[in-house]
């Protein structure tokens, strides 16, 4: 077992996108891959519309918590939650972003108005020491489905080099987890993540 | 994505038993908290589960119902915890290994058998699971359900890993069969709701029967037995005491003058805090799982080795009070610290807060990350009823025609989620079932209509008392049960009223209105909140009326009814044309399918869920096939 790389990543996104099933994936591909794991998710009425949160931390942590300005790795399956959750990152930690929005209820009734993208941007760039935006929506449905999208974002995660383990780890985690009828979709996804981040940097 | 249930390396498709049924000692998996407590419960043998669900305990029964168990055990969903407790109490009574499960606030429901069974004791074994919730992450307070193990006088385990829950539900149900005295499991949300690598045991055969032996003078507590039985109990927790002082989960690691004593998901934090701070080498730490009866012994031994001990456990100061007290019962000369700074009885604790308790301690400066400023003025996403949520209909309706007059007496489900603007349906509430009874005395005491609001899981959790009382006692108020076939709030668990047969022949559908008649109600009238016309029709007439009266609201819950019923709803809503009507519509309705854009407002056809509704809102809003359907 190693325990080379103390690393925690938090995840945020809202209820209903699939990013507690997301948040598994990635810690049984941590796990697969012989790393200790813990991992935690806070999602209270959530199934309806709320923010969900959850946690994947590497290396040996006990509490599955992630506290103010102690995320390596902020994973943000909804733009607006990104914004919200920076506040978890950590000096020195990255971000990867979803970019398009669910908006919340206030904003698609004109009470209240999205932060716009340059906004999302320039707090993420502004705090992060590397950051990646995709269209995970887009992605995801060309991969085959919106919730494939999710797929898209830790594909990506897994090529950025900041975990200890690459898109081959995913995508072995993926042929063992997933369903058979999934599989190919969210492999085509992981790669098309795979592909923003290398075609970026 | 969703999951198979395959296991690794079995190939779908071959129907392979759930890994957690298979017995493969030393296999490595990743579990949820609550996933880790159902192998232990496998593994130590358990025969009979009740339940009744509430976040964050729910997972437990729910896997049990899952993974089906091919007759190792039997599972019950009750109609509320007493039930539940007592269920299982007259199980273990009969021999069998019994685990009861269900959240902090449950417990409550369920004191007054467990504060009795605790005198008879239960031959097979009997683990309470009581799922707290420090923070309120899904609660209406967050009580410290430790207090219970003291109170009753029960064995209990404070588990704080995913590795932990298994092996210490496992060791509680041994420990409850070997003492015979019921034993408290006690997990906080992180620790439900943590995943984690968990290395199996054997699996076992379920544990045998201990068959029954008539005993009125231990089973019977009448006053002159229940005079004895205390006594009895007070030496069963003295036996269960050795066996903390000698317990596995209860340890001492580290050097120093410095002492940290620390129970459940603080030890967490405390480990984490300690390898970020570097600080491991300067204190020593007694972990507590097994945390009551407390090892005086154990601790006696610790405090004399120390100068200053922290302690370290969230909520209540029950162990910070237990140790100043053997302190001073010993006159050992250590200071003792807790409660106070950021070590608050309110809330949860964190890594960084047991950081500042710890340099506090060692007299250091703590460094806590930097973070980037918050932003502000960010919308909110509250959660709220779902698009196409018959509660919402019928909230609508009910403001029409009862408007700011009434007053509206709340409960808890999803229906709790119409309390926000612009519905506003809830002016107050206590707990499961309050909204009938708690009605009755507000509409006595103000003279101002009531309606109290309920629906049917918690109507025949609770419900169905305060409506018998309410008709004996000539209340009057209107209850309307929000008839939706299923327990929504918690992941739509069975209930008696269920509509679809989700356990197979065992379970048995109850018809709400009969018992709503048999309990003595007159006035009962059956409306579909999707008809809004009918609906305000119906509450018109009953608020000419007095008494009791009920209104039962039928109508599936959609997402009930797109998942379990497999009933999707093929037509969809969008506006025609722009007109006051949709305005209107959307600022007193306001189903969330509604967003607005430089072009008026619309419908997003993703998350209508076609209830019709709004058609009878808005006379410019009409339906049309969903496109992909
Ligand atoms: S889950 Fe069902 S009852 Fe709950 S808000 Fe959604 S539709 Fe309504
Ligand atoms: S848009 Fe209209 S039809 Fe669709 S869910 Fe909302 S109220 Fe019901």
């Amino acid at each position: 077992m190693s325990n080379a790389a103390r690393i925690r990543i938090y995840l945020t996104g809202v209820g209903g996108q699939g990013t507690l099933t997301a948040t598994t994936l990635l810690a049984r591909t941590a796990l697969d891959q012989g790393l200790e794991v813990t991992s935690g998710e806070i999602h209270g009425m959530a199934q309806r519309g709320g923010v969900v949160e959850s946690t994947i931390l590497l290396g040996g942590w006990m509490s599955p918590k992630i506290g103010h300005g102690e995320a390596d790795l902020i994973l943000g399956f909804e733009p607006l939650e990104t914004l919200r959750g920076m506040t978890h990152l950590a000096a020195g930690g990255s971000v990867l972003s979803n970019t398009e929005p669910l908006p919340p209820v206030g904003v698609s009734t004109g009470r209240e108005a999205y932060p716009d993208m340059a906004r999302i941007r320039a707090k993420v760039e502004g705090c992060a020491a590397h950051s990646w935006f995709l269209p995970c929506r887009t992605l995801g449905l060309q991969a085959g489905s919106v919730q494939a999208g999710n797929s898209v974002l830790l594909g990506a995660a897994c090529a950025t080099g900041l975990l200890p383990f690459g898109p081959d780890a995913l995508e072995a985690a993926i042929r063992t987890h997933l369903a058979p009828k999934l599989m190919d979709m969210n492999l085509r996804a992981v790669e098309l993540g795979v592909r923003a981040v290398t075609s970026a940097s | 994505m969703s999951e198979s249930t395959a296991p690794s390396g079995v190939t779908p498709g071959a129907r392979p038993v759930n890994p957690l049924l298979a017995d493969e000692p030393g296999a490595r998996r990743l579990l949820l908290g609550n996933e880790a407590i159902v192998r232990g419960a496998l593994e130590a043998g358990v025969n009979l589960v009740a339940c009744y669900p509430g976040t964050p305990s729910s997972e437990v029964p729910d896997t049990f119902r899952r993974i089906g168990g091919g007759g190792r055990y039997r599972l019950e969903y009750s109609v509320n915890e007493k039930v539940a407790m007592e269920v299982g109490a007259g199980s273990a009574l009969a021999g069998a290994m019994t685990l009861v499960t269900m959240k902090h606030v449950g417990v409550n429901v369920a004191a007054d058998p467990l504060l009795t069974m605790t005198y008879t004791g239960l031959p097979g074994g009997l683990v309470l699971l009581s799922a707290d919730d420090p923070g309120c992450h899904a609660s209406q307070n967050e009580q410290d359900n430790r207090t219970y193990a003291r109170f009753a006088g029960m064995p209990c385990f404070e588990p704080a890993t995913a590795q932990e829950a298994k092996d210490m539900t496992r060791d509680a149900l041994l420990l409850a069969r070997e003492l015979e005295q019921p034993v408290l499991l006690r997990t906080t949300t992180r620790v439900n709701h943590l995943r984690g690598a968990v290395e199996f045991g054997p699996l076992g055969q379920p544990a045998p029967i201990v068959p029954f032996e008539r005993n009125p003078r231990r089973f019977v507590p009448v006053p002159a037995v229940a005079r004895v039985r205390h006594a009895e109990l007070v030496r069963h927790l003295g036996v269960a005491r050795e066996k903390a002082e000698h317990s596995p989960w209860n340890t001492v690691r580290g050097d120093g003058r410095f002492g940290v004593i620390a129970s459940g998901i603080s030890r967490a934090y405390l480990s984490d805090a300690l390898h970020e701070t570097g600080w491991g080498g300067r204190v020593k730490v007694l972990d507590l799982g097994m945390t009551w009866p407390l090892p005086e012994e154990l601790l006696t031994d610790f405090l004399s080795e120390c100068d200053a001990v922290l302690v370290l456990e969230e909520l209540e100061p029950l162990l910070e009070n237990d140790v100043r007290a053997l302190v001073q019962r010993r006159g050992l000369p250590v200071a003792v610290s807790g409660k106070g700074g950021a070590l608050t009885i309110y809330g949860e604790y964190s890594t960084q807060s047991v950081t500042q308790a710890l340099a506090d301690l060692l007299g250091e400066t703590a460094r806590l990350p930097m973070a980037c400023d918050p932003e502000t003025a960010l919308p909110v996403r509250p959660p709220n009823l779902c698009p196409g949520c018959s509660h919402r209909a019928l909230y609508y309706a009910v403001r029409k025609v009862f408007g700011d007059d009434a007053v509206y007496s709340s409960d808890i489900g999803c229906y709790t989620l119409g309390l926000l603007p612009p519905l506003r349906m809830a002016d107050f509430l206590f707990c499961m079932g309050s909204s009938v009874s708690a009605g009755s005395g507000f509409a006595t005491a103000s003279g101002k209509p009531t309606l109290a609001f309920i629906g049917d899981s918690t109507f025949f959790h609770s419900g169905i008392t305060g409506l018998v009382n309410a008709v004996f006692n000539k209340h009057d108020l209107i209850v309307v049960v929000l008839d939706n076939g299923t327990t929504a709030m918690t992941g739509h668990q069975p209930n008696p009223g269920v509509i679809q047969d989700v356990l197979g022949n065992a379970c048995v559908h109850l018809d709400i209105e009969a018992v709503v008649r048999g309990c003595g109600v007159a006035d009962v009238v059956k409306v579909r909140p999707f008809n809004v016309k009918s609906t305000m029709k119906a509450l018109a007439e009953m608020k000419e009326r007095s008494g009791v009266r009920v209104i039962i609201a039928e109508e599936p819950c959609v997402l009930y009814a797109r998942r379990t019923l497999k009933k999707p709803r093929n037509q969809v809503a969008y506006v025609a044309e722009q007109s006051p009507s949709v305005a209107d519509c959307l600022e007193h309705l306001a189903c969330p399918a509604f967003f607005r854009d430089d072009t008026g407002i619309h419908v997003d056809e993703n998350l209508c869920g076609g209830c019709m509704v709004c058609l009878q809102v808005a006379d410019t809003i009409k339906a049309r096939k969903r496109s992909d359907a």
